[in-house]
């Protein structure tokens, strides 16, 4: 601040801050205002007990609904972001630990939501039985168990790969853990974060119906949202319900996009580590106000002070040597963690082969058989969503024209949680004819064709400018240009999308092949189907062993096919070498 | 803290590497040896240089000084104290600048300060300091991806000398800064270490340049490679301010050119040098380099000086040592003191067409013992192995090399002569 004279010269500095307010920051602060009665009212819902709440279905309901769902979900991500900085940070600097975390975390990943459900659910509902916090919880947990994992694999990945010179920089001039954390670690793995926390609050999303609406044995459990509203809906039929929590649905993701997404994403470019001129200049709106707004500057001022470093924290400069720049606690803390993951680990697989005894290898057939087919659904419908997504992906990455308009598009169709679409299509289905085992492959379909098309379009913005005029120049036909360069340029690009894709259409089978429409249900013979069937009738014994087996088949099939397609991309394709 | 540089401290060496050697782990979990029993000391008031080709471990020793790398053997001392952990005193500037992106160059030089606890106010004298001193003022503001590669490295100085080091580590410091920038840097570099009565006492550099450390250093210790050993140290009396075109300057670049070429391009024929069980390693040369130096020898006369044909041709000294060594085991060169004539069978090889081209170098390939095993092993095998199996074969003839390049150089060596083939999607070697 510059310097003024006496008591007067403060009160003109408070006027003169006063009179820079403009109307976006009164928009902040309604918006503030705003926030804090919602989150009134959410402590309200919470407390009370309403296991079942009624919903109501007219369009001005909505709106609360919304904010419901979107706090849950907020929530969740939060707890995502915690656990992802706590279990990554901890995998990438115990090697003994990182050695059963990180095989961990990819089984964790293959089990589908509803493996989550029944453990979650009665666990925190008896631990509140006077309130609705329990479920409340085990809702926000079952969206974040859809958020975590790929988060957390992106944060150990940048945790691993910070170049080794800066990291000696960091050591030379002595960092202690927190400001290597705080300086090196976190900015390096922040471009990364972002990019995850768009995909899991994405991924969050798409069991929507299922965290806030469910059935085990023979309690109904529904909590307010929108989520909730859209299966209300589409049991008693009611089209335009449905088509409003759709738009509301849409609505919410765009906003959320505008407000929350972008500008994050524009911040983050801060973070950048390559240098060059093939940056993609991100702009937001919302960021620049944000920016210009006074009442924000005034807030990170008032910020910077509270947490400004007390130069008197540290009375001695750290001129000794320090032998080792881990503190001395770090080490016992590690054994106690790693003692609390073996111990979490036993107790887990004896309670799993508990409930596993009571079943005879008999009753593992049919489970197995199921499995086959939901193989062989999720592989065909990663075939049907690479047949059109990888032309649709290449014309639009190719064109920088077509890339601008679309690419807007496709992140918020992506966003779109596909099983609110389910009902349309099924209805469209049944007119058509199609029964529900191969119409459930087009809903998969509906929900992990983005994945791939995603991919497609970021790999063919990625063939090198100067492979393409050569092809050009040399006057390749379409055929030959397709089958010699933007073929074999995307292929590693075109594996990611697969993996996640097939990834998504595993866990989407639980809501497709089993599908309650009109008040009957419909079902296709597959693992989705079994565990859906399985934890509708708290029948624990054949849920785990369903969901064994889906995470079995998944581990397995990354660890082999995609690994395999993995090696052939970096080593015969990689544009890098 | 400022150290005075006065008479009675320049017996003692600040800090000093005593008999270390040191191995790194491979991949596959055998052990290379970077380093063989090299003892190194810095004393106050002087620059070191170690000057070595690729593969002389000359940069894991200043890390190995510098207490980041803590060494298989030996032991590190400053000040005659044995240093456990991180050696006091030292700031590095690093090759690739070690900046980080996200922080502007303000600061990039405060969270050094901050991490040592230093006070608000001193750390901002002391940045605004280092910052002026390395000629960034004005540039407060601005990231690191908005500087140019020396006034990059301008910023990795300024952070290293805002710790007020008794020693500033320099590690290639100027091989990522174009030619005319690095000259004016190593100017400013000498002028921030002369002044006696401040820090830094002494600063130890990196190098692969030998005009650079002729310009720069006091003391040169000059390294061998594979493994990392001391060849010799030699000492630079030359007068400062220093020209880099002066006749004395010449002179001892001359002089350590030869020591090097020397050491590695021994004028004994190569192959009775060796003990008997033992293979000569394949420099990771490849086969267009290799014709490209013969192409270059046969237009100029059928010979030139190694560091001409490095300049000329525009190559890293060490890749260019690696391509003479790989020609003179196939006889197609000869290497008295630092030249490189073109022998007879070389120059038949560069005015050969393709298949006469490709013949020879079969015929020559064959009179390796390497290749020949190689190839009696695949005979014996009916013409195809894993290439596992050579794997092992070139592990047992060669253990201390790396195995990953020796086997790149050989499919490359190998397919240029029609020798054999090597099928990646099979993973098999087989004969052609």
């Amino acid at each position: 601040m510059h310097a003024r004279e006496g008591v007067w010269g403060e009160a003109t500095a408070f006027l003169e801050r006063f009179r820079r307010i403009g109307w976006f920051d009164f928009v902040l602060l309604a918006a503030f205002i705003g926030l804090v009665f919602g989150l009134f009212s959410l402590a309200g819902e919470w407390r009370t007990l309403r296991p079942a709440v009624h919903i109501d279905l007219s369009p001005t309901a909505l709106p609360v609904y919304v904010f419901y769902s979107l706090s849950r979900g907020l929530l969740a991500y939060m707890l995502s972001l915690l656990f992802t900085l706590g279990y990554g940070y901890w995998a990438a600097k115990d090697p003994i630990a990182e050695r059963i975390l990180l095989p961990l975390l990819d089984i964790l990943q293959s089990i589908p939501v509803l493996g989550f459900m029944p453990g979650v659910v009665l666990v925190l509902v008896s631990i509140f039985p006077r309130s609705n916090i329990g479920l409340e919880l085990a809702s926000v947990l079952m969206i974040f168990s859809g958020q975590a994992w790929n988060m957390t694999f992106s944060f150990y990945h940048s945790l691993r790969s910070i170049p080794k010179d800066q990291l000696e920089a960091a050591t030379i001039y002595r960092f202690d853990w927190w400001e290597k954390l705080r300086w090196v670690e976190l900015p390096f793995s922040t471009i990364g974060l972002v990019w995850n926390s768009m995909m899991s609050m994405a991924g969050g999303w798409f069991f929507l119906m299922i965290t806030e609406s469910f059935v085990l044995g023979s309690k109904d459990f529904r909590l307010p949202g929108i989520g909730s509203y859209m299966s209300v809906a589409v049991a008693k039929g009611n089209v335009p319900a449905m088509i409003w929590a759709i738009v509301a649905m849409v609505l919410m993701i765009v906003v959320l996009d505008q407000l929350l997404w972008r500008p994050v994403v524009v911040w983050s470019q801060k973070f950048r580590v390559e240098e060059g001129a093939n940056e993609q200049t991100q702009s937001s709106w919302f960021y620049d106000w944000l920016r210009k707004s006074s009442l924000v500057e005034w807030l990170n001022e008032a910020m910077e002070n509270l947490f400004a470093r007390k130069p008197s924290l540290r009375h001695e400069p750290r001129e000794e040597a320090r032998p080792d720049v881990r503190p001395r606690w770090s080490g016992l803390l590690s054994m106690i963690l790693f003692a609390l993951l073996i111990a979490g680990l036993l107790f887990g697989s004896w309670r799993l082969i508990t409930i596993l005894r009571q079943l005879s290898w008999r009753d593992f057939l049919p489970i197995l058989r199921a499995g086959g087919w939901t193989l062989g659904r999720v592989l065909l419908s990663t075939a049907l969503g690479t047949l059109w997504a990888l032309p649709a992906g290449l014309a639009i990455g190719l064109s920088p024209r077509l890339s601008r308009i679309f690419q807007p598009i496709v992140q918020i169709a992506a966003s779109f949680p596909a099983p609110m679409l389910f009902p349309l299509v099924i209805a469209l289905l049944k007119a058509a004819g199609v029964g529900l085992d191969w119409g459930s492959v087009v809903l998969m379909l509906l929900g992990t064709q983005w994945y791939i098309l995603f991919n497609v379009i970021a790999g063919s913005m990625a063939i090198p400018a100067d492979l393409r005029e050569a092809g050009r120049s040399y006057r390749l036909g379409l055929r030959l240009r397709f089958t010699s360069l933007y073929l074999p340029s995307i292929f590693p690009y075109l594996v990611t999308g697969w993996v996640t894709a097939a990834g998504g259409a595993w866990n989407a089978s639980i809501v497709a092949e089993y599908v309650t429409f009109k008040g009957h249900v419909m079902t296709a013979d597959g693992l989705g189907a079994q565990i859906s069937l399985a934890a509708e009738h708290a029948d624990f014994p054949h849920l785990a062993a369903s969901v064994m087996v889906m995470a079995a088949v998944v581990v397995l099939f990354n660890r082999t096919i995609w690994r395999w397609c993995y090696r052939i991309a970096e080593e015969r394709f990689s544009l890098s070498k | 803290m400022t150290i005075a540089n006065t008479t009675e401290t320049t017996t003692e060496t600040l800090c000093e590497a005593r008999n270390i050697s040191h191995d790194f782990t491979m991949p596959n979990g055998s052990k290379l040896r970077v380093l063989e029993d090299v003892s190194v000391a810095v004393k106050p008031s002087e620059v070191v240089a170690l000057l070595g080709p690729s593969g002389s471990g000359k940069s894991t020793i200043l890390r190995i000084l510098a207490g980041l790398i803590k060494p298989t053997e030996g032991e590190v001392l400053y000040r005659g104290q044995r240093v456990h952990g991180l050696t006091p005193g030292v700031g590095i500037v690093f090759q690739s600048f070690a900046l980080y992106p996200w922080m502007t160059v303000t600061e990039n030089v405060n969270v050094v300060l901050q991490a040592a606890g230093l006070a608000p106010e001193e750390i901002r004298e002391r940045t605004e300091k280092s910052i002026r001193t390395v000629g960034l003022a004005g540039f407060e503001e601005a990231y690191p991806r908005e500087l140019s590669g020396g006034m990059k490295q301008r910023l990795g100085i300024a952070r290293a000398l805002s710790v007020n080091p008794e020693i500033l580590f320099m590690d290639e410091p100027f091989s990522h800064v174009d030619a005319l920038t690095a000259e004016g840097l190593r100017a400013e570099v000498i002028d921030l270490w002369q002044p006696q009565d401040q820090n830094p006492s002494s600063v130890l550099m990196v190098s692969h340049d030998i005009k650079e450390v002729v310009y720069m250093a006091d003391r040169i210790i000059v390294l061998s490679s594979h493994p990392g050993r001391v060849r010799t140290v030699v000492q630079n009396t030359i007068a400062r301010p220093r020209d880099y075109r002066s006749r004395e300057s010449e002179q001892l670049v001359d002089y350590l050119h030869e020591i090097i070429t020397g050491s590695e391009l021994p004028d004994v024929p190569v192959t009775t040098t060796r003990r008997p069980g033992m293979v000569e390693p394949l420099p990771h040369a490849t086969t267009s380099a290799i014709t490209g130096l013969l192409e270059y020898l046969d237009a100029h006369n059928g010979m030139d000086e190694i560091f001409e044909i490095a300049a000329a041709t525009d190559q890293e000294f060490g890749t260019m040592i690696s391509t003479v060594k790989a020609a003179e085991m196939l006889s197609f060169v000869e290497t008295p003191q630092q030249d490189v004539v073109l022998a007879p069978l070389g120059r038949r090889f560069v005015r050969a067409d393709t298949d006469e081209r490709k013949m020879i170098w079969r015929e020559q390939l064959l009179k390796l013992r390497f290749f020949r095993e190689i190839y009696d092993l695949l005979r014996s095998e009916e013409g195809e192995v894993d290439a596992e199996v050579v794997h092992e074969r070139i592990t047992a003839m060669m253990p201390q090399e790396k195995y990953e390049s020796i086997f790149d150089t050989m499919v490359r060596w190998a397919r240029f002569g029609n020798l054999f083939a090597y099928d990646e999607d099979t993973d098999r070697v087989s004969l052609q």
